[in-house]
């Protein structure tokens, strides 16, 4: 999709001459662009619940909420925590230094212990008053977990191991990568090693182009691109409401 | 929890000990309870929404708690045989007792609380009556003369069957086994009992005899939440009694909807009250039908 996206980009870009984007700031522009409609789907994800509790969507293929589901599904990642014993916490995923290739979090989804026991987050607020209570203090049936600076807390302190965590990964970013042909004009290469496509779903693609069209505008100083992307953004909004 | 195999049930896959499973389908654990109510209770289309899993484990458990006390039948029982210093230690998980008999020959005898002390705590005192006290300022203590009295006996050796018996004598009477100090107005339908810091007093007639507790507890299980269990026959009531503990806690929730929650924790609670006191049509005509036949 990413060399659609780059080819729409700059066939709007360059039908009135406004000014050329380079690969790198594409890729730039693409990354920044993909976090932000990464984040967006949660909120829309949020509203669309609202909206079908209050029966306003439908079901079957109406039934937005779940397609949205199906778009957050696919980053979701399971994995092993490996413990960092001089922190006595857990290494949140993508910040062990022995697993770099490691997915880095966007949000936890769940957490077990021994493949079937739900370990659950607690916050800070609440959890002395619980590790405190002789009633419903955490234990080996029924762990739970805080997070701090170093990473997973989980209590009853006496897990160090057996943790296993779902959780939705960052999307990786976007880049479109190329070789030089001999007037220097890049080519897409699509086998290059550092290839990465876009991770948003298909039918996201012209938000994706309107949003690096806003952030090219700015770039390029020019006004009227950064208003057409605004204006389109509003009726598309106003449409899903 | 899965469905398990009569092999299973009956031998416990022929582990040790095989009666693990015995009775077990008559209850749903305390993990069963908390997941049914999370998967089925609990959402964005519910009228319980964003709660913790440990507020519905606590709110699960008071449950569990409040049908030990009033509405389970499941009635402890442990027995023991008191010795000189006439007490009983109360079981680790006693929250109330049920009856207390006294074996005699075979049979259970119930025997009776009674209120008035027979046991107290003493503070010591010097020549001037003046409380003595220690180090940390926390004043000193000692058995009481009434502990004392209670477990020192005299040899009574007057005529009569009692002769060579210990007992007491008291306001120019002997008072021997059955008899005892600190009751006398209760001493002749044998030992009396009475609870107090953790144990249980006997007069002096339960010496050497075996006392049968029956008590109840609060279903616990000593802080063990994978023994915790609730029969099925009060399932509805765990569920309503969550929802309800829920909602009336929370802020912004309409007092209709908790007032609905509440009326249908209280219809489930005489529900399971009316389920586990097991008055069935059938049995009742057997009772009848025996009642006639006797006359």
């Amino acid at each position: 999709m990413i060399n659609t996206v780059r080819n729409a980009v700059l066939t709007i870009l360059s039908k009135d001459n406004r000014g050329y984007v380079t690969p790198e700031e594409f890729n730039l522009m693409a990354k920044q662009a993909q976090v932000d409609l990464f984040e967006q789907m949660f909120y829309s994800y949020s509203s669309a619940i609202v909206k079908r509790n209050a029966r306003i969507y439908n079901t079957g293929h109406a039934n937005i909420p779940e397609t949205m589901e199906i778009d957050i599904d696919g980053f979701i990642v399971n994995d092993t925590l490996q413990y960092n014993a001089p922190t006595e916490t857990f290494f949140l995923p993508g910040t062990n230094p022995a697993n770099p290739t490691q997915p880095t979090l966007y949000k936890i989804t769940d957490m077990l212990y021994n493949n079937n026991i739900e370990v659950e987050k607690v916050n800070y607020t609440k959890l002395n008053s619980l590790l405190n209570s002789n009633f419903m203090a955490p234990n080996v049936t029924r762990p739970i977990y805080s997070l701090n600076n170093d990473g997973i807390k989980v209590y009853p302190d006496i897990i160090v191991s057996g943790m296993t965590i779902n959780y939705i990964r960052n999307p990786k970013d976007p880049k479109w990568t190329y070789s030089v042909l001999s007037n220097g004009e890049p080519l897409f290469n699509q086998s290059a090693s550092d290839y990465q496509d876009f991770e948003l779903p298909e039918s996201d693609f012209p938000k994706i182009v309107a949003k690096i069209l806003q952030y090219a505008g700015l770039s390029i100083r020019e006004n009227d691109v950064v208003q057409l992307v605004n204006q389109e953004e509003m009726q598309n909004n106003q449409q899903k409401q | 929890m899965e469905y398990i195999s009569n092999y299973q049930y009956y031998t416990n896959n022929g582990n040790i000990p095989e009666d693990t499973n015995w009775g077990s389908y008559q209850y749903l654990s305390l993990k069963d309870v908390v997941n049914n109510f999370m998967l089925f209770d609990v959402g964005a289309d519910k009228l319980v929404d964003n709660v913790p899993r440990y507020e519905v484990i606590y709110h699960a458990k008071r449950a569990i708690q409040e049908l030990n006390y009033d509405a389970l039948k499941n009635i402890k029982v442990v027995d023991m045989e008191v010795g000189d210093n006439l007490k009983f230690i109360l079981p680790a998980d006693y929250v109330n007792y049920v009856r207390m008999s006294i074996l005699t020959d075979g049979c259970l005898t119930v025997i009776n609380e009674n209120r008035q002390a027979n046991s107290s705590n003493a503070y010591l005192q010097d020549n001037n009556n003046d409380f003595l006290f220690d180090l940390d300022g926390q004043i000193i203590t000692g058995q009481s003369a009434l502990d004392i009295k209670r477990l020192e006996q005299s040899q009574y050796f007057g005529p009569g069957d009692y002769c060579g018996s210990y007992g007491w004598l008291y306001d120019d009477s002997w008072y021997f086994r059955y008899q005892l100090i600190g009751f006398r107005d209760d001493d002749k339908d044998g030992p009396t009992f009475r609870i107090n810091n953790g144990v249980i007093d006997f007069t002096s007639g339960a010496r050497n005899r075996t006392i049968v507790l029956e008590y109840i507890s609060d279903g616990m299980e000593n802080g063990d939440e994978s023994l915790m269990t609730v029969n099925k026959m009060a399932e509805e009531f765990i569920y309503a009694y969550i929802s309800y503990s829920i909602l009336s806690r929370k802020v912004g929730i309409p007092e209709y909807q908790v007032k609905r929650l509440r009326d249908k924790k209280t219809a489930m609670w005489r529900n399971a009250k009316i389920r586990m006191s097991n008055l069935h049509p059938a049995r009742i005509a057997m009772r009848m039908n025996n009642r006639f036949q006797n006359r």
